[in-house]
């Protein structure tokens, strides 16, 4: 026989405007089941969670049914308070009258109504309900971090330090990121390499790191606190334990014409190659794909066309016939730290943008992007830090920084802002501006965004102290005319057509995901947005977070993000991994689905939607042990709860523990009045 | 027919399968049989009159037919494509069933008649209306002659787009008049090669979601639940109507989630088990457009 107990907030005026709490407590009294019904001004105050566990106490409630907020609000709250009073957790469940009903009605009687109705429903369905059992998963105290950058370093090193075990994987040959290739960082113009290599090496030293570079992520399985995650270890044609750096092979190679990716296509690399000085590990990779010998055996040539690196190797590090290998680590939490890439406005686009030819990218080689300027203007770049342009190598007297390139423009890039734009474009103006002190720097703008500390007072210096001029308009045509680069513009304030003879454009083109971000996400079961970038559980109160447990957020993968962003991310997903590595067990919310194997016909499209992966195939064996089906099971480690398999499963073979059939059926017939 | 006839008789005779299912002429008109002698062969029989969609005889829960052995089973173009729905589901493994195609110009409205009629726009079945398969691609050997289109008849379409010119009312008052006359036997259920449930939701009981006694509210639930169930997977074969005692046109409901599911999901049903129905798949682009 139910007892239940219902108790009404007022939620100080939030509700009690509305609705008549009284007389919802007078209503309820007289409901079948229910022996306690008591409004109270702030419920989830000291005194109301007193009032609710004395009455647990003095009436022996099977349940529980707090008319309220919404449970995200205050759910934990009550289950907490009434747990402290003996009951199970799970026999407590909120009836939302102020978001579903004083929030949004002004009537009196009719809200009244509304909220008598809505927790005769709820009792209906608390009558149902089971004591269930938290779930206790087992939790592999070892982090993996993918991505090499500054926010995954700053997360395998705050992970580490907590003292736990972190993989690093890094695609690249070397970790250091987008942010190893700046010159310089806003806004107090320290030079990147020398606040971030500190950090690589220590990643890289470290005793509880393990570092995988030229590596990918293959394949996850698992789930929360019990991830096997498949590393692909592409092959490196040397051999890490042997190669000391010494940098003889890369002397030694003849292929000396590929576009260097470091320095951003201005300089030339061998084909065997460290990516920059300070790498880390500082160990070359083989470019199979430029390699002369390479080359030779695809093109199936008998004898090898080439072999000077290995020749050269005093080590006998290089090894031409290595092949990807595969390693598996078991893993309890990942964080996810791919980064960024730049928008190509090249001639060839990627499928759905249409790119910016008028801006003559590809065809004027004094036409760069962002990445390209931080090389020509830092101290390791191509120019050695010399402001020089790439067409002649003469000194750019006047250059014009073009901002919004691809994004904020819906129609031929990408609706949002790039965030960090504005802040390095300014950046930009100033370096140009230190290194060529006659030079103009022209910037052509929509807005300046530049909320952060430090940041506004950084654009005005570019503009105030620096001298950059700052034209609010957009550029409509770039092109090449004589030595000089012709910008055709408008000034929106003064309304007037503005044309620059440029010797240099830069343009501060959008951020936008790694490549391949929709297939790892797709492996971790992490869902991206239309632009592709990885998306955060809740944009405010769980912004590192995923929707996959276990599964945290970095840097730029999940939006354009700033290093400051970045690094306070990376530190906000090591808390989170922390904090789950703290306790040996991990404790889950029980309402997890469950399959009746004696019903389930096996069809699998349980599995083909559930967005976490959490359906598994079982075998169904008969009495002798003979397998002669297959059914779903549900990883309730996996499990997040949504219920997408119970609504797909034609024979209603799943139910949500917490929302079972009965349950909703019993809050239907209650509002049916059945 | 000798094509279809000797192809059964050298899969029996060969071991490869331990029965065959085809048509033969029954009393009135075709019917399902289950060859299991190569001396039977000789009764296999395909005309405009095998209506039935043998797929159904596959339900891996029907276990008097899984007991006679490995089948092959004669199929339609609607009938591979029902064949691929099990397939898609994880109801059958391909290499456990042997699928002999047949060329089909269509099946007739009225197959129970002595003799195979002449297709027309009359006598054509409504179901073949739109339907571009006259050989089955899935399959393991294809028999019969080259087939024309089947005749144009634009019937089931007209039909909906008739039911979609009422008014609401009118349509719930055209829809309580039709389902009033059901009297919840199933038939539609049985004859479905795609409700192949270990227990159908109508026999649910805890919560009995579905009202089971021949009561208009409960017939209600139950067509609108099987028309939910079928979405995507109806391959609009039409046996459910066939089956039907009272004549509920059925094939209506199927037609017109057809166009439903079409607009939302760009998807026809497809003869490709690798292909997803929609209610299969999960696509963070899926619309969302039913939320506002």
């Amino acid at each position: 026989m139910s007892r239940i107990g219902v108790f009404i907030c007022h939620c100080g005026e939030n509700i009690a405007r509305t609705v008549d709490c009284g007389a919802v407590a007078e209503a309820l009294r007289e409901h079948p089941g229910v022996v306690v019904a008591e409004d109270y001004k702030y419920m989830c105050s000291d005194p109301g969670q007193q009032l609710i566990k004395k009455a647990i106490a003095d009436n022996d409630l099977t349940g529980v049914v707090v008319c309220a907020c919404s449970p995200h609000m205050h759910e934990k709250t009550f289950r907490r308070a009434a747990a402290q009073a003996g009951l199970n957790p799970f026999v407590v469940e909120m009836a939302n009258i102020r978001e579903h009903c004083s929030w949004i009605h002004d009537d009196r009687g009719e809200a009244t109504a509304k909220a008598i109705d809505t927790a005769r429903t709820i009792v209906e369905k608390v009558k149902h309900n089971k004591p269930l059992q938290t779930i206790r998963i087992p939790v592999t105290k070892r982090a993996l971090v993918i991505g090499g950058g500054i926010a995954g370093i700053q997360a395998a090193l705050d992970i580490a330090d907590g003292g736990h075990e972190v993989v690093l994987v890094e695609k690249e040959a070397s970790i250091g990121g987008h942010m190893s290739q700046l010159s310089e960082t806003f806004p107090t113009l320290d030079c990147s390499q020398c606040i971030l290599t500190p950090r690589m090496v220590e990643a890289y030293q470290h005793p509880r790191i393990k570092l995988y570079t030229w590596s990918e992520v293959e394949k996850v399985d698992g789930y929360i606190g019990n991830f096997s995650v498949t590393i692909r270890r592409k092959a490196r044609s040397v051999d890490e334990d042997l190669c000391n750096g010494c940098g003889d092979c890369q002397a030694a190679c003849p292929s000396r014409r590929i576009d260097s990716e470091f320095d951003a296509g201005l300089s030339r690399r061998p084909a065997i190659y460290t990516p920059f000085p300070q790498a880390v590990p500082n160990m070359p990779v083989l470019d199979r794909e430029h390699c002369t010998l390479f080359k030779g055996r695809r093109k199936g040539l008998a004898k090898d066309a080439c072999g000077k690196c290995k020749e050269t190797c005093l080590k006998g590090a290089i090894d031409y016939d290595g092949q990807d290998t595969f390693v598996t680590e078991e893993i309890g939490a990942i964080v996810v730290a791919t980064g960024f890439q730049l928008y190509d406005i090249g001639r060839e686009q990627p499928a759905g943008l249409k790119g910016y030819g008028e801006y003559g990218y590809g065809e004027v080689p004094d036409v760069i992007d962002g990445l390209q300027f931080e090389r020509l203007a830092s101290a390791s770049g191509p120019t050695g830090g010399e402001m020089l342009r790439p067409s002649d190598g003469a000194e750019p007297k006047t250059v014009v920084f073009v901002k919004c390139v691809g994004s904020r423009d819906p129609e031929k890039g990408m609706s949002y802002c790039s965030k960090i734009c504005c802040m390095y474009t300014a950046k930009h103006t100033m370096l140009y501006k230190h290194k060529v002190h006659d030079g103009r720097a022209v910037v052509f703008y929509m807005d300046i965004r530049a909320a952060g500390k430090g940041y506004d007072e950084f654009s005005r210096r570019a503009i105030e102290e620096d001298g950059a001029e700052y034209i609010r308009g957009r550029v409509s045509r770039i092109f090449r005319d004589g030595d000089k680069v012709k910008v055709w513009g408008y000034d929106t304030l003064s309304h007037r057509q503005v044309v620059v003879d440029a010797d240099m454009v830069v343009l501060a083109t959008a951020v936008r995901p790694q490549p391949g971000i929709g297939e790892l996400a797709q492996k971790l079961s992490v869902s991206y947005d239309q632009d592709g970038f990885l998306n955060e559980a809740h944009p405010k109160l769980r912004p590192v977070e995923t929707n996959t447990a276990g599964v945290y957020l970095a840097g730029a993968c999940q939006a354009p993000r700033d290093i400051p962003e970045s690094v306070a991310m990376a530190g906000a997903t090591a808390a989170k991994v922390l904090g789950l590595f703290s306790a040996d067990e991990l404790e889950r919310d029980p309402s997890v689905a469950l399959v009746d194997e004696r019903t389930c016909i096996g069809c699998f499209n349980c599995e083909h939607v559930c967005p976490y992966g959490a359906i598994e195939h079982r075998d169904v064996c008969d009495m002798e042990g003979h397998v002669c089906g297959h059914v779903a099971y549900v990883n309730p480690g996996v499990c997040q709860g949504c219920g997408t398999c119970v609504a797909v499963c034609p024979s209603k073979s799943v139910e949500l523990a917490g929302f079972t059939d009965d349950q909703v059926y019993a809050e239907i017939n209650a509002l049916a009045g059945w | 027919m000798s094509e279809l006839q000797d192809t059964a008789r050298r899969l029996l005779d060969e071991g490869l399968v331990q029965v065959v299912i085809g048509w033969e002429e029954g009393p009135r008109g075709a019917r399902p049989v289950f060859v299991t002698s190569a001396a039977d062969c000789e009764r296999l029989i395909f005309d405009a009159r095998c209506v039935h969609n043998l797929a159904t005889f596959l339900n891996p829960r029907r276990s008097q037919i899984t007991a006679l052995g490995k089948a092959a089973v004669v199929v339609k173009g609607c009938d591979a494509k029902a064949v691929a729905g099990l397939l898609r589901e994880a109801q059958l493994e391909r290499a456990g069933i042997v699928l002999i195609g047949v060329r089909c110009g269509g099946v007739a409205g009225e197959p129970a008649t002595l003799a195979p009629p002449a297709l027309s726009a009359e006598t054509v079945s409504a179901r073949c209306w739109g339907c571009d398969v006259r050989e089955p691609e899935s399959v393991d050997m294809l028999v019969g002659e080259a087939q024309p289109e089947p005749p144009v008849t634009a019937d089931l379409d007209e039909r909906v787009a008739a039911l979609d010119a009422l008014s609401p009312a009118e349509r719930f008052a055209f829809w309580t008049k039709e389902l009033s006359r059901c009297t919840q036997c199933y038939a539609c259920r049985q004859a479905c090669p795609l409700c192949c449930c270990e227990r159908c939701i109508v026999e649910k009981t805890e919560p009995q979601w579905i009202e089971t006694s021949p009561h208009p509210r409960g017939n209600f639930a139950w067509h609108l639940t099987r028309a939910q169930h079928l979405a995507g997977r109806c391959v609009g074969c039409g046996e459910c109507e066939r089956a039907c005692p009272v004549g509920i046109p059925l094939g209506l409901i199927n037609r017109k989630l057809q166009q439903v599911v079409y607009e939302l999901y760009g998807y026809t049903v497809s003869e490709d088990p690798a292909v997803p129905a929609p209610i299969g798949a999960y696509a963070t682009d899926d619309t969302q457009d039913f939320i506002e």
